[in-house]
C-alpha cells in the first residue's frame, strides 16, 4: 500500500484520530452511565433495605454499625443528609440526638474533669441521663464515636482521642492535643491516673524537656493537676482518669 | 469531741487537691470545692471556730490515708475567700482563729428571731444558756451555738431593736421585743 503523503493523507489521519476519540468517549460515557445506573439500583436497594429494617437499625447497635459501613462503601452518609429520603428514616436524627446528649454530658462534667472524659464514663452517664423509657435503644461506643466525630464541625472544640485497645477519650474544650499528650494519657491510665516527668523519661525514654513541655501544656489546659507533696517527684494527676472522680455523681 | 463522719467529696482523696494549683481556672475550682467542704464539715460537726495552727490535728485539712495536708498559708487564703461571702471572720489579730458561719450571722439572726416569734416569748428574759443549750431548743438549728458567735448574732438583732442583751456578772441573758 502506498504510504499516505501530502495534505490529503494528513487530513485523513486526523479524521481517523478524531473518530477513535469519539468512540472512546462513547464507550466511556456508556460505562459511566451503566455504573451510575448500577449505583442507583444499589442505592434504591439500600434505601429499601433501610426502610424495611428501620426499627432494627434504630434498636440494634451492631446492626447499625454494619449499616453504616455499607453506606460508607458507596459514599452515602446518612448522617449528613438531613433532608430527603434519609431524614424520613430518622437515622440522622438518632445521631443528632446522641450528639446533643454528648455535649450535655461533657458540659455537666467539665467542672470536675476539665473537659476530658473517657468514652466509657461518657457512655455510662449518657445512658443514665436518657432514662429508662428509652432503654430499648442500646447505645454502643461505636454510635458515640460516630456522633462525637460529627461534633467536629463546630471547630476544634470536640475531639475523639484514640487511646489504643478500644479505648477513647472525648475532649470537649478547644486546644489541640498532640500525639505526645495522647501517649501521656495512655500512660497515666495505666498508672493510677498520675505520672511524673521522670516516669516519662524512664518508660518512654523521653528527654526531660519533652515530658515537661507536654505535661505543663496539659496543666495549662486545665486537664492536669499538680501534686507537690509526693516525696520524690512533682506528680501530674488527671481527674478525667481518677476513679473517684469518674464515679462521683456531681 | 468525737467527729461525725461526713461524706467526703471525691477531691478529698485526690492528692493534688492538697496542693494549691497554678492554673487559674483549675485553682478556682479547687478553692470553690474547699470552701464548700469547710462549711459542710463545720456544720456537720458543729465546729464554730477553726484554729489554723491546729489544722493538721483534725481530718479536715489532713487526709492521713493519702498522707496529704493543706498548708496553713493556703488554709488562710481559703478562709479569707469565705470571709468575702460573710461565711467566716478572723477573731484574733494574727488571723490564727477563725469563726466559721455556715449560715451567715444575718441568717442566724432571722432564724433565732423567727423561733422567738413562733414561741411567743417576746418580752421575757431568756438566759443565753437556755437559748442555745436548753431543752426547748434542742431541735433548732442554732442549738449548741458557740457563745461568741451567739453574741454577735444577738448584737445584730439589738441593732434592729429586736432584742436587748443583758450581760451582768450573774446573768447573761437576752430579752426579745
Amino acid at each position: 500500500m502506498r504510504r499516505g503523503i501530502g495534505l490529503g493523507a494528513i487530513k485523513k489521519n486526523k479524521y481517523e484520530q478524531e473518530k477513535y476519540k469519539d468512540k472512546g468517549n462513547e464507550i466511556q460515557e456508556n460505562q459511566f452511565e451503566q455504573m451510575t445506573k448500577q449505583l442507583e439500583v444499589f442505592k434504591v436497594n439500600l434505601e429499601e433495605f433501610a426502610t424495611k429494617h428501620k426499627n432494627e437499625i434504630r434498636k440494634n447497635s451492631e446492626f447499625r454499625k454494619q449499616f453504616q459501613e455499607m453506606c460508607a462503601s458507596i459514599g452515602v452518609d446518612p448522617l449528613s443528609s438531613g433532608k430527603g429520603f434519609w431524614s424520613v428514616l430518622g437515622i440522622g436524627d438518632f445521631y443528632y440526638e446522641l450528639a446533643v446528649q454528648i455535649v450535655e454530658v461533657c458540659l455537666a462534667t467539665n467542672a470536675k474533669n476539665g473537659g476530658l472524659i473517657s468514652l466509657d464514663e461518657l457512655r455510662t452517664r449518657l445512658i443514665r441521663a436518657r432514662g429508662k423509657n428509652k432503654s430499648h435503644q442500646e447505645i454502643s461506643k461505636d454510635d458515640l464515636i460516630r456522633a462525637a466525630k460529627k461534633l467536629k464541625i463546630f471547630g476544634s472544640g470536640f475531639n475523639v482521642i484514640p487511646m489504643g485497645k478500644d479505648k477513647y477519650m472525648v475532649q470537649s474544650v478547644p486546644g489541640e492535643l498532640s500525639m505526645d499528650h495522647s501517649v501521656i494519657l495512655q500512660q497515666a491510665e495505666k498508672n493510677n491516673s498520675c505520672l511524673s516527668v521522670s516516669y516519662l523519661e524512664q518508660v518512654l525514654k523521653w528527654e526531660k524537656e519533652r515530658g515537661e513541655k507536654a505535661l505543663e501544656h496539659m496543666v495549662n489546659q486545665g486537664l492536669a493537676w499538680i501534686d507537690l507533696q509526693n516525696c520524690k517527684d512533682k506528680m501530674y494527676y488527671f481527674p478525667s482518669l481518677f476513679t473517684a472522680c469518674i464515679n462521683s455523681t456531681n | 469531741m468525737p467527729e461525725v463522719d461526713i461524706e467526703w467529696p471525691w477531691q478529698y482523696n485526690f492528692p493534688p487537691f492538697f496542693t494549691l494549683q497554678p492554673h487559674p481556672e483549675t485553682r478556682s475550682k479547687q478553692v470553690a470545692a474547699w470552701k464548700s467542704l469547710i462549711l459542710e464539715y463545720c456544720e456537720k460537726n458543729k465546729i464554730y471556730v477553726i484554729d489554723v495552727r491546729e489544722s493538721s490535728q483534725g481530718p479536715l485539712f489532713y487526709n492521713s490515708t493519702i498522707n496529704r495536708k493543706l498548708e496553713q498559708s493556703v488554709i488562710l487564703s481559703i478562709l479569707s475567700e469565705l470571709q468575702k461571702t460573710d461565711n467566716s471572720a478572723p477573731v484574733d489579730k494574727l488571723n490564727n482563729r477563725w469563726e466559721i458561719y455556715w449560715h451567715t450571722l444575718e441568717e442566724w439572726a432571722s432564724m433565732i428571731y423567727d423561733y422567738v416569734l413562733g414561741q411567743g416569748i417576746q418580752n421575757s428574759v431568756l438566759t443565753l444558756h437556755e437559748l442555745v443549750q436548753g431543752e426547748d431548743t434542742a431541735e433548732e438549728m442554732f442549738f449548741g451555738m458557740n457563745q461568741e458567735v451567739l453574741l454577735k448574732v444577738l448584737r445584730l438583732l439589738e441593732k434592729d431593736r429586736k432584742c436587748e442583751v443583758i450581760l451582768e456578772d450573774d446573768v447573761q441573758g437576752v430579752k426579745f421585743f
